[in-house]
């Protein structure tokens, strides 16, 4: 496979200051996006993701019944793990059962496989710092060797500040809806996920380091504004991962 | 019929396992033949209901001081594994061999350091703040193990965790081996690691799902599951000369119930794709299958619907057992875990038994091995992992 083709993008950014001073658009949570019965449920972190995942596949024009989906996350449902680590402490702590299974990483994954009637495969990575880096590894690899398309879903909801102080903030999520090879309609090429030299834009360097989810600014910015540079950082540190981008239409 | 593989098959160059059935893999094999329950009562921690656990109570190796922030029990559960019977040197050797950039490392988790975390939390509540070593990245999240194991080892390729809950491990090796097929790396780690902890146990008990004696798999009186801990290692490379007597790993079939987040689909129907899925990726038939590694938790609903989904894919079904009446579920280690046990019986010729089944439950409409087979070579292997929000995996294994 030479390349991957981008055809959709989402993006849900919840803060509305922080929304407004990205370089590219980006929508607060559409709760429509979530079936009325998972709503009240729902955690920040699969409302932002189903927001993005419907957007980019609305943008692409493609039924999410029919995808594979890798939904990526550097901490998943950390507000709901914290609330029941903090009942577990009590010697007469309640956990309720959907807490619990509303508590594992693939979460938003199942939910969107149950919500979307889709019985492709699903799965959920975490990878810290490397997160988006990773993520699109795995779709890299996952078109190289079975072809097709899918939707990629980054997210993170904000952190209980007492976990990684400093960290965890803001809430941010995106969804990339991609296929193997050059594909008409695209928003652009995606290349190979390398280790390369390319120096992460300093504006935004603080804020990745404590949220790094938001790693993908540059990226979204090529794809969404067609400033088109020939490679893009996908993490804070150099050396680190990066990709080539072009071909755009 | 000839199916043309849409995967090429990798290499399982070197597996190690610690778990409540011993420390290393031949104690494993002594277990597996001797086939009798490992589960014992818990002692990491107290739990408020009564249960037998799979717990690993050997000493655990400590982490060195410069990677002191990742410590917690599950890099420890890992570094145990990866001291065992020579498998660090194998990994030194595929960096000798491609070079530190092209060996990459894949975690399957779904517990990663939380046990850790839990002990922080107590502080917490104590203190109002988290205990100064307590390291939320390093320890609590996903790729935690995963980054402690690739400073470990001096590793720099691709590194990351999947966390699908218990077919976390299993899809670590789908990814595995697409990052060989790919050529993105030359060899992966796979390393599937989870330890015991409150919030497993205690959750699993919030659903009612926790058996208070030793699991009864597949059982007509199956009453619900042990949860274990363990850290299991395998090392895969591309199919060659040099390492043509080890056994393959040909495809990891995957897919999604699109049910429920905790029950699965009632007649098995995301099992049985996932089984069909591993075989078509790998160009094989149902009746080429010798063996069927279960899932097989001992839940009532979860054995109901792998029993139903055999049935449903294997007009012939071939030979099945689940272990996890020896060594507990695992939960996102079990993939990896159960794996090495496939490998076990893939070259040292048997069948597991099924540890503690005393009367198979009547939907079991196939061949299911009650005490371990001898003297049997099965040469293609299924092993099934499935997990909360309907996330299957089925690996298909071949011997050399």
């Amino acid at each position: 496979m030479e390349c991957m083709s981008l055809l959709g993008v989402g993006v849900c950014a919840p803060d509305a200051a922080f929304r407004a001073s990205l370089p590219f658009p980006a929508y607060d949570i559409n709760r429509e996006t979530i079936p009325p019965l998972l709503r009240r449920r729902s955690s920040q972190a699969m409302q932002m993701a189903f927001s993005a995942a419907i957007t980019a596949c609305e943008q692409a024009q493609r039924s999410p019944s029919s995808l594979p989906a890798i939904f990526a996350s550097v901490a998943g449902e950390i507000n709901t793990t914290d609330q029941i680590c903090n009942e577990l402490v009590k010697t007469d702590g309640v956990m309720s059962p959907s807490a619990f299974h509303n508590s594992v990483q693939n979460t938003a994954a199942g939910y969107w496989s149950i919500a979307q009637q889709c019985i492709q495969p699903a799965t959920a990575l975490a990878a810290g710092s490397d997160t988006l880096a990773m993520a699109l590894l795995e779709a890299w690899c996952q078109l190289s060797c079975e072809g097709g398309e899918l939707l990629l879903v980054c997210y993170d909801e904000v952190w209980p500040g007492y976990l990684a102080p400093g960290s965890g903030n803001p809430a941010f999520a995106y969804a990339l809806l991609l296929a193997a090879g050059t594909v008409d309609g695209r928003l652009m090429h995606i290349g190979r996920p390398q280790v390369g030299e390319i120096i992460f834009p300093a504006s935004w360097t603080n804020s990745v380091n404590s949220m790094p989810i938001l790693a993908a600014i540059p990226l979204l910015e090529a794809a969404l504004t067609g400033r088109m540079p020939q490679a893009v950082a996908l993490t804070s540190h150099t050396p680190g991962w990066q990709v080539n981008v072009g071909g755009y239409e | 019929m000839i199916i043309s593989p849409l995967i090429s098959p990798v290499a399982v160059t070197a597996y190690q396992c610690v778990s409540a059935a011993g420390d290393d893999v031949e104690a494993l094999y002594a277990s597996l033949l001797a086939n009798q329950t490992c589960l014992k009562p818990l002692t990491l921690f107290a739990i408020p209901f009564d249960t037998l656990v799979g717990e690993v109570i050997s000493p655990l190796p400590k982490i060195s001081a410069n990677l002191q922030a990742y410590d917690c029990r599950n890099a420890r559960l890992a570094l145990k594994a990866l001291n065992q019977g020579g498998f660090r040197a194998d990994v030194e050797r595929v960096i000798a061999n491609y070079g530190a950039a092209r060996v990459g490392l894949i975690l399957g988790t779904s517990t990663s350091g939380i046990y850790d975390s839990e002990n922080a939390y107590a502080r917490l509540q104590q203190d109002g703040v988290m205990p100064s070593d307590f390291h939320f990245t390093k320890v609590q999240t996903a790729q935690a193990t995963a980054e402690f194991l690739q400073l470990e080892l001096g590793l720099q390729g691709p590194c990351y965790a999947i966390s699908t809950a218990c077919s976390s491990s299993a899809k670590a090796l789908a990814a595995a081996q697409r990052l060989l097929n790919s050529e993105c790396c030359d060899a992966v780690l796979v390393a599937g690691v989870d330890s015991l902890c409150r919030l497993t146990l205690r959750g699993f008990n919030s659903l009612q799902l926790i058996s208070a004696d030793a699991c009864h798999p597949m059982d007509a009186g199956r009453q619900g599951i042990n949860i274990g801990e363990g850290a299991a290692l395998l090392l895969l490379e591309k199919p060659g000369a040099e390492n043509a007597n080890r056994p393959r790993l040909l495809a990891v079939g995957e897919s999604s119930d699109a049910h429920h987040m905790s029950a699965p689909h009632p007649e098995g129907l995301g099992a049985a794709t996932a089984m069909a899925q591993a075989l078509r990726l790998a160009g094989h038939d149902v009746s080429e299958v010798d063996y069927i590694n279960l899932h097989a938790t001992a839940s009532a609903l979860n054995d109901l619907a792998e029993a139903k989904a055999v049935a449903r894919l294997f007009p012939h079904p071939p030979r099945c057992s689940g272990v996890k009446g020896l060594l507990g579920h695992t939960l996102g280690a079990a993939g990896a875990v159960e794996v090495v046990v496939s490998l076990l019986a893939l070259e040292r010729c048997f069948l597991p038994g099924t540890c503690g089944l005393q009367v198979p439950a009547p939907e079991c409409r196939f061949p299911l091995v009650a005490a371990p087979a001898l003297n049997v070579s099965p040469r293609l292997i299924l092993s099934n992992a499935f997990g909360f929000g309907g996330n299957n995996a089925s690996v298909l294994l071949e011997a050399a």
